[in-house]
């Protein structure tokens, strides 16, 4: 074994694990499925190349490009990382909310298919399918260093491990941060992220540039030690060998992307330098079976260890100090102040309408869900909505709260027209919705679950994520406080640090009802959240609500338990085949036939 | 004009290959809700196993029947043992995505590694030509336009006016309502494997016929363009596929005249990311 083996061996690996660390931060990490995701390197491989590159004519001519400054080290591995994630930013309107994960992987799949076929075509702006060759490595010829001298080699290798040293750091350090958990909390279910405040479109859009520059930067070390570049070298299945080294060795673990792209990438290349070639094998064979290996481990560790050899880490947290419930002690200043929810001010007088609805249908093909209704809703209230299966009231909380658009028709909140708004905005503003399926973080814990719907920490942005645990670890120590009180008030404590997809179904209920609460609502809609709750559970919660309304918080509640609208809910709105029948406290509901007839007949 | 009429004329061709394989791919994925990118991979398998009888001295159509059957077995193979599977576990929309691209690997590359990495050609006569103005067309070229509108036809047929198209337009719009108003979801959905695998092979053999000669990686471009097709139309529309891929078909070929045929597909791509981009659902879809 020699040392150029050696360190053919780190570079590569340094190469590959890079951009494995770019596409985990982008698919393990934030459920962003980049099928394209070699452009990226593709880009920054070129970027670097005809930055470094002297002018076309001055290198002999044999090959036209674009470019060719002739720029010393560094600035073509700077350029590789700008282009790489510059690249990124036409792309960001496949990601956003309305396009669903796969056909948005098929485009970036297709993208990938085209560019390379255009490359291998377009010779005049980078030398088409013979591609680039004789790019300059770093400092040629400069101080001490001859090219090829072993010294050499090996700078250029610790280079090399020391930033994809540094790539690790800082994915880690995002992914660690309250904004990495918003990206996973997207990950596990991004309708309801949508629903909690978070800006889909701008989260994954920042993925898609972040992992964009760390792939055009993987590119521009791996031609500067190459020397060559062309479209051969970026096929779209190098994507899927890159998705493997991720799927197996771990999504969503930083070490785990580390381990795949040496067990993939660099695995294969080394296996097969020592399968001895002989002349009686039909040729290709062995570079297809290859390929056929990457598809068979794709689909078997999918099948047999889906979370890869180092799966996602669970993060504990240790709610430390926690305040007794009740009045706060003073050992967390700003926790105390934070654990007053809601933030609805009590000297406005009650009554006064918070949620107006006018008009408003919503048609799916054809059909007339909801079909002019109107109503409005006066601040601390539980206003109830009632009525038979299929009377509109789910499509009705949707559209109130943002997740589904309204086909006609308009919704004030606060006396501000919000039918226009996202979800998200709607969500910052106040308006905070639940949902009739279970729709828990399923593999955030219980406690990240509640933390995810915090507004307002520090931590929760790109920038606050790279500022640093110091930067943001005040309001996450809050955050956790108020969490954990909540917690503690309805009695799952003890579960603080389970995964809320292994709660049962009750549980998980309750988390949704807490992780809604910790968005500090004014108007909470509740989509049936009683259903599947032990009755005592369930009169805590609405006790716990009721509590909530007196301090000013409005509630508008789907549910089908009479018993509970009886209860909890006045005035109660009762609905059917996507109109509002009346409205009225339950006694006087059931006092008016056509409510009791729609029941009967639904 | 004869440019145009000739280009007008491939276009027809490459529009009839493309109708059947949207057609297939767009009927899998609305009644299975498997976004099968491995249907490629199959096509060109089905156009292998042709070449095989083919070189056997048999005629390539009764090589073509040999791979439609087989398609469409190994189809049902496919979603029973792989995709099925999965679903029950209740894998995500994205994870099959990227199951079906490893099965594209698997299936891809073991037809390269048995065929070998070179191209190959059917041994077949195609016939006496008919000219009319700048249109020229062979007798094969006649085949494969009439293949494809017997398809669409028979799609039209089974769709609108039989018990399993309807059964498969409910399973397409609603499993869970369809399974609970008695139809039997589970083989509906083997039979669906079975048609659009057949049409899959189908389309994987006139592929081969049109493109002349064909190498184990030659659908990865076509599988754009039946991409295009698709969510022209919008995905699981089968009327959409058609339209889709006449939309397709003629316009990659007749700009192929014009501009150099190296950025043909581009149109396509364009096409598709346009789609995604603005009406996800395809024109002939419901809105959101």
């Amino acid at each position: 074994m020699n040392s150029y083996y050696v360190i053919n061996l780190l570079i590569y690996a340094a190469v590959d694990a890079m951009a494995c660390l770019g596409l985990n931060q982008q698919f393990g990490v934030a459920g962003v499925t980049n099928f394209g995701f070699i452009i990226f390197q593709a880009a920054g491989g070129y970027a670097a190349a005809i930055l470094a590159l002297p002018n076309q004519s001055a290198n002999g001519g044999f090959q036209s490009y674009i470019g060719g400054w002739n720029l010393p080290f560094p600035l073509p591995w700077i350029g590789a990382a700008v282009v790489g994630g510059l690249i990124a930013l036409p792309f960001t309107f496949l990601v956003g909310r309305r396009l669903r994960g796969d056909f948005a992987a098929v485009g970036l799949l297709v993208t990938a298919v085209l560019l390379n076929l255009l490359a291998t075509n377009y010779k005049p702006l980078l030398d088409g399918d013979a591609g680039l060759s004789l790019i300059p490595a770093p400092l040629k010829g400069q101080g001490q260093f001859t090219l090829q001298s072993s010294g050499y080699q090996w700078a250029f290798t610790a280079g090399a491990v020391v930033l994809c040293a540094v790539t690790y750091l800082f994915v880690r350090r995002i992914t660690a941060s309250p904004y990495g958990r918003s990206l996973r909390a997207m990950r596990d279910n991004d309708l309801v992220a949508d629903s909690l405040g978070k800006n889909l479109l701008a989260q994954r859009s920042a993925m898609l540039v972040t992992g964009g520059a760390i792939a055009g930067l993987s590119g521009g070390i791996l031609v500067s030690y190459i020397s060559t570049w062309s479209p051969a070298a970026w096929g779209y299945a190098e994507t899927v060998v890159l998705f493997a080294a991720v799927i197996i060795g771990g999504a969503g673990n930083h070490l785990g992307a580390i381990l795949g792209a040496v067990l993939v990438p660099v695995g294969f290349e080394e296996v097969t330098r020592y399968i001895p070639t002989s002349n009686s094998l039909p040729p290709n064979l062995i570079p297809s079976l290859e390929w056929v290996a990457i598809g068979l481990l794709i689909v078997a560790f999918l099948w047999v260890r889906p979370q890869g050899i180092l799966p996602e880490r669970k993060r504990v947290i240790k709610a430390a100090g926690l305040p007794p419930p009740g009045p706060a002690s003073d050992a967390n200043g700003s926790a105390t102040t934070a654990s007053q929810e809601p933030v609805a001010s009590r000297s406005q007088p009650d009554g006064e309408t918070i949620l107006q609805v006018v008009g408003v249908s919503r048609e799916f093909g054809g059909v007339r869900a909801v079909a002019d209704v109107s109503f409005s809703v006066r601040r601390g209230t539980m206003t109830g909505l009632i009525g038979p299966n299929g009377a509109g009231k789910s499509t009705l909380l949707a559209m109130v709260a943002g997740t589904l658009p309204v086909t006609s028709g308009q919704i004030f909140y606060q006396g501000r027209d919000v039918t226009r708004l996202p979800a998200y905005r709607r969500a910052r503003l106040g308006v905070v919705r639940t949902f009739q399926l279970a729709s828990e973080f399923k593999r955030l814990t219980v406690m990240e679950n509640l933390l995810s719907a915090v507004p307002g920490n520090r931590g929760d942005s790109f920038r606050g994520a790279l500022a640093g645990r110091r930067y943001w670890r005040g309001d996450e120590a809050a955050a956790v406080a108020r969490a954990q009180a909540m917690l503690v008030r309805f009695g799952l404590d003890g579960h603080a640090n389970s995964y809320a997809g292994d709660l049962s179904g009750g549980q998980r209920r309750l988390v949704e009802i807490m992780r809604a609460l910790m968005a500090e609502p004014r108007v909470l809609l509740l989509d049936e959240p009683m259903a599947g709750v032990h009755p005592i559970l369930a009169r805590r919660i609405g006790d716990e609500l009721t509590a909530l309304c007196a301090d000013g918080l409005t509630v508008l509640m789907v549910e089908h338990e009479l018993a509970i609208m009886d209860e909890y809910c006045d005035p109660v709105v009762a609905m059917a085949e996507g109109a509002v029948l009346a409205q009225g406290t339950m006694a006087e509901l059931r006092s008016r036939s056509e409510v009791v007839e729609a029941y009967l007949v639904g | 004009m004869t440019i145009f009429l000739a280009s007008f004329g491939f276009g027809l061709v490459t529009a009839s290959v493309l109708a059947i394989a949207a057609i297939g791919f767009t009927l899998q994925f609305g009644v299975t809700d498997v976004l099968n990118l491995a249907y490629g991979a199959v096509m060109i398998a089905g156009a292998f196993i042709a070449y095989v009888v083919n070189q056997a001295g048999v005629s390539v159509w009764i090589g073509l029947v040999v791979a439609v059957v087989a398609c469409a077995i190994g189809s049902v193979l496919l979603n029973a043992g792989i995709y099925t599977p999965f679903q029950r576990r209740g894998a995500s929309p994205i994870t099959m995505v990227i199951v079906s691209l490893g099965m594209t690997l698997i299936i891809e590359f073991s037809v390269q590694a048995i065929a070998g990495g070179t191209s190959v050609s059917y041994t077949m006569s195609q016939g006496p030509t008919v000219r009319a103005g700048g249109l020229v067309l062979s007798a094969v070229q006649f085949v494969v336009i009439g293949l494809s509108m017997l398809v669409m036809t028979g799609t039209h047929v089974l769709l609108r006016y039989t018990k399993l198209g309807k059964s498969m337009r409910a399973t397409a719009a609603n499993k869970t309502l369809a399974r609970n108003c008695g139809i039997r979801t589970g083989q509906v959905i083997t039979i669906t494997w079975a048609l659009t695998g057949a049409l899959c092979g189908l389309a994987g053999v006139v592929f081969a016929i049109d493109a002349g000669s064909f190498d184990a990686t030659a659908t990865d471009l076509f599988l754009v363009l039946i991409l295009a097709a698709v969510f022209l139309g919008g995905p699981g529309q089968a009327y959409g596929a058609m339209l889709g891929a006449v939309v397709i078909g003629l316009a990659t070929e007749i700009s192929a005249a014009y501009i150099t045929p190296d950025y043909k597909y581009v149109i396509a791509f364009l096409a598709l990311l346009v789609m995604l981009g603005v009406r996800p659902t395809g024109l002939l879809g419901a809105s959101q």
